[in-house]
């Protein structure tokens, strides 16, 4: 049961203590989203996540240079919080759903603990990244750079949210894996809805609508052609 | 005097200890540990590295002796947080210090390994003629040195993995722990290690280029592009 553990009774005064708490503790985390004061605890995982999405962005930007030093940063955070915002009323029906006791504001403080775990942890890949930026000029090669980056980061993320999940007293999984498989297409999505977040365009947002396979598709073959594709 | 005499009795100490001692010194004093195995890397590799490099010169053994440790210690650098990051997550309950003791304690040995191995590798080096006479790219005995100095480099990696592993076995909640934790700490380390040698190269000896610290293309490409390239051209020529 959570809680038994007198240390996950600890409240978690701020930012610095949540992250700690995420990464070594994370049933403190999960324990503290069931009391009345979850919602500062929610607002803290948050901005952690944003400023983390940002400094990745940041990292991330250098590969193109110029404008997209702050376009990369604001077009990641801006779309990990809708891609969470999207995804955030499934979760909630699935949830309920699978017989679990848990309430929105539990369930959005998972979702936010998932956020900020991801984040923290692309934070961790960001060293690695800036190497890569630095040394190569081939978009297809970053662009598989980060989504694997991304997709371990999403894959400690869920198990964050999983473990949450399994403490709510829920009957099935069925509805918590469908979900996952929605909200990771949300967000590969995303990164066809606001493109191009590595390279350089005209316009701040694309102006035709893509699926991300053909986006993805369309980069191999613009790096295949161009050989030197990071403008 | 006093200080030189140490020094072998704590490398002596180092290589003997069981993985109880390492674990009470990454627990209790991580930073005389990790400054001890900092001293190592830089020492056990830098004897490798300039072996390495005295194929070709005096200088390049120099650069080659000060890039091979720059390399760990950077990789260990670049590394540090997400390692950090991985333990914990991974169940080894660690704080971030210990695991980046813990990651420097086995390059510490795989050096001291690269450096007993040093005097080997300086006999293949010395036996193998220089690529200005009667060695090529393509010779066999240069082939030979190459793969007989990643070889020794692959065993003092292995060695040093092999000694972390009982190590990280005494933070562990379960059995599984370790090995997840170590795998991700080599895929890790192995991903942007490749990657900073690659930025560091010429380790042995580029034959259109002077002897230099850095070659011009130093940020130009990736290590895993150019696998993957080759690698296509051997499948679709």
């Amino acid at each position: 049961m959570l809680g038994d553990d007198p240390f996950e009774r600890l409240a978690i005064p701020n930012a610095m203590v949540a992250v700690d708490a995420i990464l070594r503790h994370p049933r403190r985390v999960m324990f503290q989203l069931r009391q009345p004061v979850a919602g500062r605890l929610i607002v803290f995982m948050i901005l952690v996540s944003v400023a983390c999405s940002l400094v990745y962005g940041v990292v991330a930007g250098t590969f193109s240079g110029g404008s997209q030093l702050w376009i990369a940063p604001v077009k990641m955070s801006l779309g990990l919080m809708l891609s969470a915002l999207i995804c955030l009323p499934s979760l909630y029906i699935f949830t309920c759903l699978s017989g679990s006791q848990a309430r929105l504001t539990e369930v959005s403080g998972l979702l936010s603990g998932l956020l900020m775990l991801m984040t923290i942890l692309l934070i961790g890949f960001a060293p690695v990244v800036w190497i890569f930026s630095q040394s190569t000029d081939s978009l297809p090669w970053m662009g598989a750079l980060h989504l694997t980056f991304w997709f371990i980061a999403t894959v400690f993320g869920l198990r964050f949210l999983e473990a949450g999940f399994s403490h709510s007293q829920a009957r099935s999984r069925a509805g918590f894996y469908t979900w996952v498989v929605i909200f990771v297409l949300v967000a590969v999505q995303m990164t066809a809805a606001l493109r191009p977040i590595l390279g350089t365009s005209q316009t701040f947002l694309p102006q035709e609508k893509k699926f991300f396979l053909t986006h993805w598709g369309d980069c191999m073959s613009a790096g295949e052609s161009s050989g030197n594709s990071r403008r | 005097m006093t200080a030189a005499l140490a020094i072998p009795k704590l490398i002596d100490a180092f290589l003997h200890a069981k993985s109880e001692a390492f674990h009470d010194w990454v627990s209790r004093r991580p930073m005389k540990l990790a400054v001890f195995c900092v001293a190592a890397i830089v020492l056990g590799t830098g004897i490798y590295g300039a072996v390495m490099g005295s194929w070709r010169a005096p200088l390049q053994a120099l650069y080659t002796g000060i890039k091979l440790p720059l390399a760990i210690l950077l990789t260990t650098a670049g590394n540090g947080l997400l390692n950090g990051m991985l333990a914990p997550l991974l169940g080894l309950n660690v704080t971030f210090r210990q695991s980046l003791a813990a990651v420097l304690v086995s390059f510490a040995i795989a050096s001291l390994v690269l450096a007993a191995l040093s005097p080997v590798a300086l006999f293949l080096v010395w036996n193998t003629p220089p690529l200005t006479s009667g060695t090529r790219l393509t010779s066999p005995e240069y082939g030979f040195l190459q793969l007989a100095l990643a070889v020794f480099v692959a065993l003092a990696g292995v060695t040093g993995n092999v000694r972390l592993l009982p190590v990280l076995r005494q933070w562990a909640q379960n059995a599984a722990a370790p090995r997840k934790v170590l795998l991700a700490w080599l895929a890790v380390n192995l991903f942007l290690g490749s990657q900073i040698c690659w930025v560091l190269r010429p380790f042995i000896w580029d034959s259109k280029r002077p002897v230099e610290f850095i070659g011009p293309e130093y940020f130009q490409g990736s290590f895993f592009e150019t696998v993957f390239q080759a690698a296509w051209r051997l499948i679709c020529p």
